[in-house]
């Protein structure tokens, strides 16, 4: 986790399954469960992603799911405030483990916009909070770079990409 | 406006009100009071049936200002009541009593700055966190006293017999955002309704006095995501107005395509979202197709596809392209197709009828009390419209309705809606083909604007009602203080009312109906 936010204690699994665990990997990495926690602004391109021409069934993750107890993958959307941080923080240990974090838009990640001198009601990244696996820059990011965040966040648990990866023309 | 000077002149003895130039200002007279005088003239505008539009607080360093602004929905006649209050012991007296929509101003005015309204039932915080020491929109930092901290964390549940409490957000699907409300419920009808609010402050008003005018811009499209467009608009006109900036006639008839572009796919996506929370999933995909339809061809001029920054000071930010016209034909012509295909999957439904006829019915009375605005205000069947009332832009020289509502319940609202993207589509239709050919932008236009002392007021019809923006200046290049008058915080403090009594169902058909939109209640 680096400097920002704080450090898990590391994973102790009394016996691994390897190949069991990749096929399990597998499976969660191809239907993400994603909790529905629109914040501000990203959470319409969120929804747009979702819908019709987007289509986020497409990779599997288009089950939002209402309740925290029932996803696998929280995609923070919008600006994080110091009264929303203890809720924030209560919905993601309600979830179940393997679990995901995606920051969503710059407001998640930094603070964005809204971070100035004496400002006194911003959490400045929602990593400070929670651990993030993906980052999605933008403001607020288009529905196509949300689904980059779901392929890197795919990559990241199988280890494999689904596409091969577009190379940037500039 | 020369017989409401008289009336009060009459009405009130002692206040001396001035007729004030509206197209300089924005209101039609002003008048001082002292905090004994504002009960009665109050009370007078009260009997008159003016509506309580907004109430603001300013810190003149020497001084706190309190600015009651209050109109009418049969004519504009906008007047300013302006009340002078010690800093240091800063107390007025309530006006919950008459307007039932003072109550959360006052609040707000209380946290942000400390004024101690004397009868007022309930001073807890509404929107601020525990952790706050300070009175933020302070020019000096005053400390918060201890009798204040109490107030914070405002709503606290008792317990009482055959009572429980629920909690609606704020991470719920239905409150369309981080909305927190606290319902004391009695089985399965809503005892008590309390909203808590600023779970998404995020300190525009504050930002405001840190920037300059062309760095606020930004900051609009993001306070009101779905009509960032108005809100754009808004904030425009009134630096315009501030400035004296004149428009050219081009510039005046793409701002209303654009907005109205724009009203219509916050009106779809209010569509979706609502039949969403009524459990009809259906329409959501289809008002995304639509939708989409518009993104693209704003995206094409304004760069963006949600927080649109495209309208600058003196005109926009560049000039619409034969892309644009071609593509908002091509929508037009879609759009129209359309509105049976929903017909035929909504308005007809028995099921959507049956949850939403006869609920959440609100008289003229309430409306005016609470100052509600938008479609919920006409489904009471009061034809205000700021696009008709005063016009702005390019509005008066296009044709357009109306739409009421006869029962004043969440049906009414709905019909007006989709009657409002009719009307929206008659106006983009009007607007292409009357658009000029000329600049796109005013000359001369400083890129350091300086604008006199004093304050004006900006009012324009956004998708949600009436917003309103007050801006202060102090002769520097940015606000010294700025007001959002926003439409979904007055129509949010009528939902108590409304709950009360009510089942848990029909608590979520009434509250999506207000369509809400988070950001811009919080700001």
């Amino acid at each position: 986790m680096g400097e920002r936010g704080f450090h898990l204690e590391k994973e102790i699994v009394p016996v691994k399954f390897a190949l069991v665990e990749k096929v399990l990997d597998l499976a969660r990495a191809n239907s993400l469960w994603p909790v529905t926690f629109g914040l501000a602004c990203c959470a319409i391109e969120m929804m747009a992603t979702a819908m019709s021409r987007f289509d986020l069934d497409r990779f599997g993750a288009g089950v939002f799911r209402a309740s925290p107890r029932q996803g696998d993958l929280m995609i923070v959307t919008g600006t994080v405030t110091k009264k929303m941080a203890p809720v924030l923080t209560t919905l993601y240990e309600q979830m179940p483990s393997p679990k995901w974090v995606i920051a969503m838009g710059n407001c998640a990640i930094s603070g964005g916009p809204f971070v100035f001198e004496g400002q006194y009601n911003l959490v400045e990244g929602v990593d400070l909070l929670v651990p993030v696996d993906v980052y999605v820059p933008g403001c607020p990011p288009r529905p196509e770079a949300l689904l980059e965040g779901f392929l890197k966040l795919e990559e990241k648990i199988t280890g494999s990409r689904r596409f091969p990866r577009v190379e940037s023309v500039w | 406006m020369n017989g409401i000077i008289e009336a009060i002149k009459t009405g009130v003895p002692g206040v001396e009100p001035v007729e004030v130039s509206y197209p300089e200002k924005g209101y039609h007279c002003a008048l001082q009071a002292s905090p004994d005088q504002l009960i009665g003239v109050v009370r007078f505008f009260d009997e008159r049936r003016f509506y309580l539009e907004c109430l603001i607080c300013t810190d003149y360093a020497d001084y706190l200002e309190l600015v009651y602004l209050f109109n009418t929905h049969l004519a504009p006649c906008r007047a300013k009541v302006a009340v002078k209050i010690d800093p240091r012991q800063p107390t007025a007296p309530s006006i919950s009593a008459l307007y039932a929509s003072a109550c959360w101003y006052e609040r707000e005015i209380h946290e942000f700055y400390g004024v101690l309204f004397t009868g007022h039932p309930n001073m807890a915080y509404l929107f601020l966190h525990d952790g706050i020491d300070h009175y933020p929109l302070r020019k000096t930092r005053v400390p918060v006293p201890p009798e204040d901290r109490a107030r914070l964390d405002s709503f606290k549940p008792c317990e009482a017999e055959d009572t429980f409490f629920i909690n609606l957000g704020p991470q719920h699907p239905s409150t369309h955002g981080v909305l927190r409300v606290v319902l004391k419920m009695d089985g399965e009808y809503i005892e008590q309704a309390e909203p808590v609010l600023g779970y998404l402050h995020r300190m525009h008003e504050k930002m405001a006095e840190n920037r300059t005018y062309q760095q606020f811009l930004p900051n609009t499209g993001r306070m009101d995501y779905l009509g960032a467009m108005s809100f754009n608009l808004g904030y425009v006109l009134a630096v315009e107005r501030l400035c004296s900036i004149p428009v050219p006639d081009r510039a005046k008839f793409v701002r209303i395509i654009a907005t109205e572009l724009n009203r219509i796919c916050s009106h779809l996506l209010w569509l979706g979202a609502y039949l969403a929370d009524l459990g009809a999933l259906t329409p959501f995909l289809f008002v995304f197709d639509d939708r989409e339809a518009i993104l693209d061809v704003l995206e094409g001029v304004a760069g963006s596809r949600l927080t649109y920054c495209y309208f600058r000071f003196g005109g926009l930010y560049n000039d619409v392209d034969d892309a644009f016209i071609a593509g908002t034909r091509a929508f037009v012509k879609r759009m129209w197709s359309r509105f049976s295909l929903y017909e035929k999957l909504v308005t007809g439904n028995v099921i959507f009828l049956n949850r939403t006829r006869g609920i959440g019915t609100i008289t003229r009375e309430q409306a005016r009390k609470y100052g509600v605005a938008g479609p919920v205000l006409r489904s009471a069947g009061i034809a205000c419209d700021l696009r008709k009332m005063e016009p702005y832009s390019a509005y008066n020289e296009v044709d357009f309705d109306i739409p009421v509502g006869e029962h004043g319940d969440v049906l009414d609202t709905y019909r007006i809606r989709v009657a409002e993207m009719e009307n929206s589509l008659r106006i983009i239709e009007q607007a292409l083909a009357k658009l000029p050919g000329g600049p796109f932008m005013a000359e001369k236009v400083p890129k350091k604007l300086k604008p006199p002392r004093g304050d004006v007021y900006q009012v324009v019809e956004t998708p949600r009602g009436e917003l309103g923006i007050y801006i202060v200046s102090d002769e520097s290049d940015g606000p010294s203080r700025m007001k959002w008058r926003v439409p979904s915080f007055s129509n949010l403090m009528i939902f108590p009312e409304l709950a009360k009594g009510v089942l848990l169902a029909d608590a979520v058909a009434i509250l999506g109906s207000l369509d809400l939109v988070i950001p811009e209640i919080d700001r």
